[in-house]
């Protein structure tokens, strides 16, 4: 009883000071199906942090910190956690969501808080038209890879009958949606367009009825716990015919859940060129690896959003979220590991390259940029 | 390849008495200890859990012995069922058996609670993210008739029917069956027989708890990966299906199973898979309306 309220003394007493401590908030599933995803993403937003610090104070005075919160893919937790990080003063800047459903409502938060927010991969063309001038993001958009997915299911896959599946949430519904209108604009025949449940298990049903309709290509708009369940059964009934995905199951455990064999010839495209293949990115890969072991698909994209954001930091020169959100209005041409990032006015990143991947010998292996007109 | 419509129905078939017979294996235990003590055993759900957990471990444990998958199997068959077995009767020991003159609400919560421990504890044990769970049973199918069949789906019709089957005989044709039947009747007159009510509740939650495992082992191996959480909606599932074919009969859960995991596969097959769960429970409140002890649920005094 003492010691605790010594202790609550000493915390009180900590608050009369300012802490000397500013925060970067990030935000992804970091428990529950897709924590593979988010921890990738906090392992790249925590080396932009450990490398900034590295080289210095970023505000004289002031350590950065990363504080990373869970959303549990939830749009609710996504809000709750937008509100914490919006009542915390040293949070000046934040990096998040990953879905696009968790991005949207938590945007409107951090807008209402004058706080910067960059979504690393959140790729939903809506988030960006909202007309915040808190939000930017360091990702192609779905309304090129949607597109982009329908001309090389069109033109290079010469797929004539396709059937489109999406787990019914703000990207997976967007991104199937672009992809029909495209795939319908070439030409395609499109047998139908379904809806599957987030954390549901047991798609063969479903699969069963797609069978019978003989698609020459199965779309599917969504992410990976769902994906993988879907290539899985896929097999499991003898299902012919292509399967195409979003960047949503761009992840290696796709292909160890899914089984090898099954994932064996998936195609998939993804919100950014083969990370390998960019020179820029050499270096970040490096450290990566050395700290964390194997880069996941997303870990460059938060690296990238939280560099940028230590970068208005560091313009700032103070601990103003004022001052942070004014002072990445004025960056361009920032050297970032894509590239030269420049953002538009709806704070969207001009690198918008869509890559096409597919599943070889049980690694993803890099086929092509892709276009979408 | 195409497929005729009888292919297609009976393509179905198979994929939702898969289903179908995981729901009986854990809707089993719910009605079995409704039939004994009267309690809807919410953690049912989270023991189911627990036993593909713990087959994950035997199967990690037994990883580098290279023995051959049937042997793996039926290790991790044992090992979770054993466990689970152990696990029911701590539970009806120590958070039950306390209760057992308390108002029944007293017991309900307790149930709820305890389900919340088991998930949280699981959590802690194996963390928050979804475990994959290695390909013990290989990757066969075979094409009967166009109808698209994996050995997966064999050992799971198989394996059920073979335990349920045991159960049945159990409870019909042995002593301990009689008592848990007796029991199920009436446990003050039981008690005055000198029948040992005690023993047989705790054995009854042993026996539902090991069905319950069994189910969890097949359940993860059939979708690769287990989650702390999976087992809230498979046990609801369970328990819907338990009060479809009558809660207290053991016949009644099998059917009960079998029929969730038939209408929710149709549903998903011939209407929509987003209304599939609406679908199920649809069926269930017409039929409760027609029939609301369950579809077997009219030998009330059969029930154990």
């Amino acid at each position: 009883m003492v010691y605790g309220l010594t202790a609550a003394l000493l915390t009180a007493g900590c608050g009369v000071h300012e802490s000397s401590t500013v925060s970067i908030g990030f935000v992804a599933p970091l428990t529950g199906d897709q924590a593979p995803y988010g921890e990738d993403m906090r392992n790249g937003a925590q080396l932009a942090v450990e490398q900034a610090n590295a080289r210095g104070e970023v505000i004289p005075g002031y350590r950065l910190a990363l504080y990373a919160l869970d959303d549990q893919r939830s749009p609710t937790q996504a809000v709750a956690a937008a509100k914490k990080l919006v009542a915390d003063p040293d949070v000046v800047a934040v990096v998040g969501n990953l879905n696009s459903s968790c991005t949207m409502p938590a945007s409107a938060v951090y807008h209402e808080a004058r706080l910067l927010q960059i979504s690393p991969v959140s790729s939903n063309p809506q988030i960006s038209r909202q007309g915040f001038d808190t939000f930017y993001r360091t990702c192609a958009t779905d309304d090129l890879q949607g597109p982009a997915a329908a001309l090389f299911a069109v033109k290079d896959l010469k797929a004539r009958r396709i059937f489109i599946l999406d787990d019914m949430t703000t990207y997976g519904r967007g991104l199937a949606n672009e992809f029909e209108q495209k795939a319908r604009k070439l030409g395609a025949e499109v047998l139908g367009h379904e809806g599957i449940t987030q954390g549901d298990k047991e798609f063969a049903p479903l699969l069963t009825k797609v069978k019978a309709l003989k698609p020459d290509l199965l779309y599917f708009a969504g992410m990976f716990p769902e994906g993988a369940l879907l290539i899985k059964q896929r097999a499991d009934i003898g299902m012919g015919g292509l399967f195409l995905g979003g960047d949503g199951i761009f992840d290696p455990v796709l292909i160890d859940l899914a089984t090898p064999q099954a994932a064996e010839g998936v195609y998939l495209t993804t919100i950014g060129s083969d990370i390998r293949a960019v020179p820029s990115a050499r270096e970040f890969l490096h450290a990566y690896e050395e700290r964390f072991g194997p880069v996941g698909a997303y870990s460059a994209y938060a690296y990238e959003a939280t560099s940028i954001a230590i970068e208005a930091i560091r313009r700032a020169s103070k601990k103003d979220r004022a001052a942070v959100l004014a002072a990445m209005k004025t960056i361009t041409d920032y050297p970032g590991i894509f590239g030269s990032q420049n953002f538009d006015r709806n704070g969207d990143t001009l690198i918008k390259d869509i890559g096409i991947f597919t599943v070889k010998a049980g690694r993803f292996s890099f086929i092509k940029t892709a276009t979408w007109d | 390849m195409g497929l005729t419509p009888l292919q297609l129905f009976l393509q179905q078939l198979a994929n939702g008495a898969t289903l179908g017979a995981i729901y009986a294996l854990i809707a089993l235990g719910y009605s079995m200890i409704y039939g004994v003590v009267q309690l809807i055993n919410f953690a049912h759900g989270e023991i189911f859990v627990v036993g593909a957990y713990l087959a994950l471990s035997v199967a990690l444990l037994l990883a580098p012995f290279a023995l051959p998958w049937w042997a793996v199997l039926a290790a991790c068959g044992l090992g979770a069922m054993a466990g689970c077995a152990l696990l029911g009767l701590l539970i009806e020991r120590t958070a039950y058996r306390p209760l057992r003159r308390a108002p029944r609400l007293n017991a309900l919560i307790t149930a709820i609670g305890l389900s919340f421990v088991l998930q949280n504890a699981l959590m802690l044990a194996y963390g928050a993210t979804d475990r994959m769970v290695p390909p013990l049973i290989p990757s066969v199918r075979w094409n009967l008739g166009g109808v698209s069949v994996t050995l997966i789906q064999a050992v799971i019709w198989a394996s059920s029917a073979g335990l349920m089957g045991l159960l049945q005989a159990i409870v019909m044709h042995t002593k301990l069956g009689t008592a848990m039947r007796a029991t199920a009747q009436d446990a003050t007159a039981c008690r005055l027989l000198g029948i040992p009510v005690d023993r047989v509740i705790a054995v009854t939650f042993a026996i539902g708890s090991a069905l319950a495992a069994f189910g969890g082992i097949l359940y993860s191996l059939y979708y690769g990966s287990i989650n702390f959480h999976d087992g809230y909606l498979t046990g609801l599932k369970a328990f819907t299906a338990a009060v479809l074919g009558g809660i207290g009969n053991i016949p009644g859960a099998m059917v009960g199973g079998l029929i969730l995991g038939l209408l929710e596969g149709l549903g998903a097959g011939y209407l929509s898979a987003q209304w599939k769960n609406a679908f199920a429970f649809i069926v269930l409140v017409v039929m409760l309306l027609f029939k609301p002890r369950g579809l077997l649920g009219e030998r009330v005094a059969e029930r154990a």
